[in-house]
């Protein structure tokens, strides 16, 4: 709720930004939308709250939801880079609404999102599992695959958004949407640890490292992107500290910090 | 009189068409009863015929080795680290390795007899395991899997792991391996890992 400070501009850069990524989808191998887009250089963090609605994600022992924890981190992390850096935040859910996994890398597609981060509490049958730790992408398949994806990325060029936005390759589009995540895996590793060094300076919580796994909600987006598992809601002790708003501030505090050591590197 | 008889006639009039439909339906009664009558018997001998086309064969290596057993290594979950661990069982052998594969699989289910931690529900249920000639295993779970249980991101690599391994580990013809419930392909099972590829087994989560 920072963000009141100044809403008109939040407002401006949002409203923007979604009509920037209507008028994108359709009709952005017209010149002018693209010129418009490149004059414009804003450039955007899409943040996805994971799960919501129906999906309750992982759940506590004393009935706190993965879901509402995400999008509480979600909001504050928004508020913190819309206050400090000149980028434009879109969330794939603003509330506890249903969105389907490849839609949010849709979303962050669409607005041509330099930087993905998806927010999750983890979960898991051992009850003693505590900690935190951030992952990209593993596709998940055998190497060879991952070797001829690898040569045939390089043979068509290395940005992917150039073939992406043709509407009428939907075909191309949809093959280059599948692997788009396989040309950030050295930026989004980068992230990752980052962010991860942050999370373990600022949580306290045990350091259980920089992982990659096949997620689903990674695999379409075309820009670099990681996954965060902020403690335990499966653990009754980290649940607790997860339904604290300090904690939770403490998250966004720790995402952000990474993000903008990262953009030291990449500005 | 003429009147009479024309009354007469035309109250035979009525009667006719009164007659025709419970005749009409008499005969469609009947009809329907002979087709009721030729498909179950029909139905019955094709059934006869493919339980004896399929048990000749069966029968001979059941008389053969009547209590063949093999064992099978089930991976689960620690309570002090993070990795799978084996646990050994012995289970009916053949005849295929899909109907091998199955038991494993139930074997998994129940859970562990040595303390470790189930990764999966043990409500979660195998309709089916299929082998295809080029090594993926599709195996198929009842919806279970997916309503018995809130993943987080821990449980739900657990949970495919548990499975990914132990079908590549035990079966030499399994290269890769598919989740699918009730049939068919789901993104994941509670929101995290892509379940739209084949897994090849990953043995670096395995303790040694």
């Amino acid at each position: 709720m920072d963000k009141k400070h100044r809403p008109s501009l939040s407002c401006f850069l949002l409203t923007s930004l979604l009509v920037a990524a209507f008028a994108a989808a359709p009709a952005s191998s017209e010149p002018g939308v693209r010129a418009r887009a490149e004059a414009k250089k804003l450039r955007t963090v899409v943040i996805d709250p994971g799960h919501g609605g129906m999906e309750l994600g992982a759940k506590g022992k004393y009935g706190h939801l993965e879901k509402d924890i995400t999008l509480a981190i979600a909001l504050k992390l928004k508020a913190l880079i819309e206050k400090n850096l000149a980028f434009g935040v879109v969330l794939t859910r603003d509330k506890d609404v249903d969105v389907p996994v490849e839609n949010r890398a849709a979303v962050a597609n669409n607005v041509k999102a330099d930087l993905f981060i998806s927010i999750h509490t983890n979960g898991s049958r051992q009850k003693a599992a505590e900690g935190s730790e951030t992952f990209f992408l593993s596709s998940g398949q055998t190497p060879d695959e991952e070797t001829r994806r690898l040569a045939y990325l390089e043979n068509n060029g290395s940005r992917i958004e150039d073939h992406v936005d043709k509407p009428s390759e939907s075909d191309v589009k949809m093959i280059l949407w599948d692997m788009a995540q396989t040309a950030y895996i050295r930026q989004s590793s980068q992230l990752a640890d980052l962010i991860q060094a942050e999370l373990n300076s600022l949580l306290g919580t045990r350091n259980r490292g920089i992982k990659q796994a096949p997620f689903k909600v990674l695999t379409g987006v075309a820009c670099p992107a990681v996954l965060i598992e902020a403690a335990f809601i499966s653990n009754p002790n980290e649940e607790r500290k997860l339904a604290t708003d300090e904690f939770q501030t403490s998250v966004a505090e720790a995402i952000f910090r990474g993000l903008s050591k990262y953009l030291q590197i990449y500005p | 009189m003429d009147e009479e008889k024309e009354e007469e006639r035309e109250e035979e009039k009525k009667d006719k068409p009164d007659r025709k439909p419970i005749l009409a339906l008499g005969l469609l009664l009947v009809s329907l009863a002979v087709l009721i009558i030729i498909f179950f018997t029909g139905g019955e001998r094709e059934k006869v015929r493919r339980l004896a086309q399929v048990s000749v064969p069966k029968a001979a290596p059941a008389a053969a080795e009547p209590t063949a057993r093999r064992t099978v290594t089930l991976f689960f979950l620690s309570d002090n680290d993070d990795l799978l661990h084996g646990e050994t069982r012995e289970i009916a052998a053949g005849p295929s390795a899909a109907d091998e594969a199955e038991r494993a699989l139930a074997e998994l289910i129940k859970g562990s007899t040595g303390g470790l931690v189930s990764p999966l529900p043990a409500e979660a249920r195998v309709r089916q395991v299929f082998i295809t000639k080029d090594g993926v295993a599709y195996v198929d779970f009842g919806r279970e899997i997916m309503e018995k249980f809130s993943y987080g991101s821990s449980s739900e690599l657990a949970a495919v792991y548990s499975v990914v391994d132990t079908m590549a580990y035990n079966f030499k013809s399994i290269k890769r391996v598919a989740i699918l419930v009730e049939g068919t392909e789901k993104e994941t099972l509670g929101g995290h890992i892509d379940l739209t590829q084949p897994f090849p087994p990953d043995y670096s989560i395995v303790a040694k």
